[in-house]
């Protein structure tokens, strides 16, 4: 389970992320909506103990991940935008080899098994990383944060530049894992893709959590009409 | 999870070509550096003792003649050549060889290695302790130098940090990986030599022991290095900036240092010039007795003191030759001012030392170095612990023929010839090193300075890994 209590991170005078509260239960997949600069990854940052909040609290599971950051990251897994893997390493060595750091030991059929099932195709298995494309490196951090057994996982805008039938099995992938009981939290530009795979959507601007919603109780055309408008309505100003 | 982040390191980079192209490059060096030390020590080993046996001979072969005679013609002291100068030759090739031993003289050592080479000499020779001390930190630096900006660069910083890993067993990791293909090249060099020098013919002289200390020697300067290189990559932005930054520590720590402070040694305290070490020499032995001068004042003074001694009015009534006497006295004092003034020498190189040593706080080659020349029993001291075994040698020598003299011959009898078993009643010279609890002791100032240094960059790379 995710929570963001009043949490805020300012850089300077700038505030990127504002107040923010946020709540993200077992099996659930959040999706943040907003626009570059809004404050998504930053939240993502805020939330892997990357960065530290200016005020307000972050937890994972129960722990608080300002003073537990190390601790609290045995239950995430990350998936960046462009997941960057060892180049001079396969794919299953990349796999073996963070699994390792995890703490997580598993033998190199079940290693196998675990790309395949990402849908990684076999015969890259064992070719370097220098040679995947990014969706291929995608699965490999999908395949990692299943090995991991993380109960919570950490996404951002991970279908960024994936074609979408890779968008599409990258998408089936957090379904099985919101199966599992997987809380997701995953910043996005991709509002079909939110709706498709979200529990609920949560709009950013400028920092702010300015709109959560449930995503059953709105259809993709209403959603686009929604975000659009949110973004074009300037934000109103403290008087 | 250290041991998995090393081999991954390891593994990383056996699969690079710039890695495997100069591990290849240093390994192939290493192995010709050795075979060609190698053949010089057998060779130079032959020449020892082929040279030592003949200059016994010659002197165990001449005919009966004056003792005195015989002491003018001399004979030589030759310095052993030890094992390890195979792997460090150290100042061996200036400083020497061998010593001519003779009358009322201490001689410099003579038969420089470097006085038979040519100018290209000054390019310096491929040697073991070159590429140990210079070409293998370099190896170090081109290994390690991204081990901390590539994570930045490719973008896997975050993934690895994401896994809930301490950055220091990161750290610790990271050290591995660039320290297994040194541990096991250099491993590899010293095993080579232990075989090498394990299947000489002049054996007695190795010691494993020795060999193991310079080898652990070597592992902490290598592993000073390592922590060097994870620092400044920890600290820079980019591989290239990291890159260049441990390249000027090199200069700094290998070149610019120990150069600058031998010359900042030299001009603080300065060695006399050979002439002025000769000529103050010469003026102190005026100021006593001269053996072969019975006209000189202490020499007058001298007669008279043993006459009044032995009660007699006469040399002629002494109940031994008063010449071989003489010479025996004036010997002693040549010895005493010899003593003297290679006292002064040795304490100039005392004050130099201690500049060496003030220097050790910003070069970790510096005590390495002098460990290294010290095991290998190349260095100054034990040229110099050699010369004075030589000297006391020579002064035992000159006693033994002055006695025979002075106790079987009559006073003012040059013509008397000693017989030829007193040649070889005199025993051959020979040498043993200050053993290696000496070397030491010695060297405790060089060895605190590398486990400083040791300690001071684990705790660097311990507290500049955090800050990442």
């Amino acid at each position: 389970m995710l929570e963001a209590i009043n949490l805020s991170k300012s850089y300077g005078g700038h505030m990127a992320v504002s107040d923010l509260n946020l709540s993200v239960a077992t099996g659930d997949i959040y999706c943040l909506l907003g626009a570059n600069g809004a404050g998504k990854t930053t939240t993502i940052n805020l939330f892997m103990g990357f960065i530290n909040p200016t005020a307000g609290q972050v937890k994972v599971n129960g722990l608080d991940v300002a003073s537990e950051s190390n601790e609290t990251k045995k239950h995430l897994a990350y998936i960046p935008e462009n997941l960057m893997l060892y180049p001079n390493l396969t794919g299953i060595e990349n796999l073996d080899f963070f699994c390792g750091l995890a703490g997580k030991s598993y033998d190199k059929e079940q290693l196998e098994e675990m790309l395949i099932d990402c849908g990684l195709q076999p015969e890259f298995i064992h070719t370097w990383v220098s040679q995947y494309s990014k969706g291929m490196r995608q699965k490999v951090g999908i395949a990692l944060a299943r090995a991991r057994e993380a109960s919570v996982l950490l996404l951002d805008e991970p279908t960024s530049g994936l074609d979408p039938k890779a968008s599409n099995e990258f998408s089936e992938l957090l379904l099985s894992m919101k199966e599992k009981g997987v809380a997701t939290l995953m910043a996005t530009h991709d509002l079909f893709r939110a709706k498709e795979t979200g529990t609920h959507i949560g709009i950013m601007k400028q920092g702010e959590l300015v709109h959560s919603l449930e995503a059953d109780a709105i259809t993709v055309l209403e959603l686009e009409e929604f975000y659009l408008d949110t973004m074009t309505i300037a934000k109103p100003q403290e008087s | 999870m250290i041991r998995r982040i090393m081999l991954k390191e390891f593994k990383e980079n056996l699969r690079q070509g710039r890695f495997r192209v100069s591990l290849l490059i240093v390994s192939l060096l290493l192995l010709i550096a050795a075979w060609l030390s190698f053949s010089y020590f057998n060779s130079i080993q032959q020449q020892h003792a082929e040279a030592k046996e003949n200059a016994r001979n010659i002197w165990v072969s001449q005919d009966e003649k004056n003792p005195h005679s015989a002491a003018h013609y001399g004979t030589y002291a030759f310095k052993p050549k030890y094992p390890l100068s195979l792997i460090d030759h150290g100042v061996d090739k200036y400083s020497g060889i061998s010593i001519f031993l003779e009358a009322h003289k201490r001689n410099e050592s003579q038969f420089m290695a470097a006085a038979d080479q040519t100018g290209l000499s000054r390019f310096g020779d491929l040697t073991p302790d070159f590429i140990l001390l210079f070409i293998i930190p370099l190896l170090i630096i081109l290994t390690g130098y991204n081990a901390f900006t590539r994570e930045r660069e490719l973008g896997t910083w975050q993934l690895l940090r994401s896994q809930g890993l301490p950055v220091w067993k990161l750290a610790l990791g990271k050290w591995g990986g660039v320290f297994l293909p040194i541990f096991l090249l250099t491993a590899g060099l010293f095993i080579i030599a232990a075989v090498l020098l394990g299947n000489l013919q002049d054996f007695g002289q190795f010691n494993l022991a020795a060999l193991l200390l310079m080898f652990v020697v070597y592992l902490v300067y290598y592993a000073i290095f390592v922590n060097l290189t994870l620092i400044v990559s920890a600290i820079s932005r980019h591989s290239g900036i990291s890159l260049v930054s441990l390249l000027l520590v090199w200069i700094v720590v290998c070149l610019a240092m120990p150069k600058a402070s031998s010359n900042l040694a030299d001009a603080a305290f300065p060695y006399p010039s050979r002439q002025a070490f000769a000529s103050a020499i010469d003026e102190d032995k005026k100021l006593g007795l001269d053996g072969h001068n019975p006209w000189n004042q202490a020499a007058k003074e001298f007669e008279r003191e043993t006459l009044e001694k032995y009660g007699v009015d006469s040399l002629h009534k002494l109940p031994f030759n008063f010449d071989g006497y003489r010479m025996q006295k004036g010997e002693e004092h040549e010895a005493e001012v010899y003593f003297k003034h290679y006292a002064l020498l040795k304490e100039t190189h005392q004050q130099q030392t201690k500049v060496y040593q003030a220097a050790t706080v910003l070069s970790p080659f510096l005590p390495t170095r002098f460990l290294s020349m010290a095991l290998a029993r190349t260095d100054y001291r034990t040229h110099w612990d050699f010369a004075d075994a030589a000297e006391k040698y020579r002064l035992k020598m000159q006693e033994a023929l002055n006695m025979d003299f002075a106790e079987n011959s009559s006073y003012g009898n040059w013509a008397y010839r000693a017989d030829k078993s007193l040649w070889k009643n005199i025993p051959d010279f020979s040498y043993t090193p200050p053993s290696y609890g000496t070397v030491l002791q010695r060297n405790s100032g060089n060895l605190v300075a590398l486990a400083v240094w040791m300690f001071v960059s684990f705790f660097g790379l311990r507290y500049f890994t955090g800050k990442i």
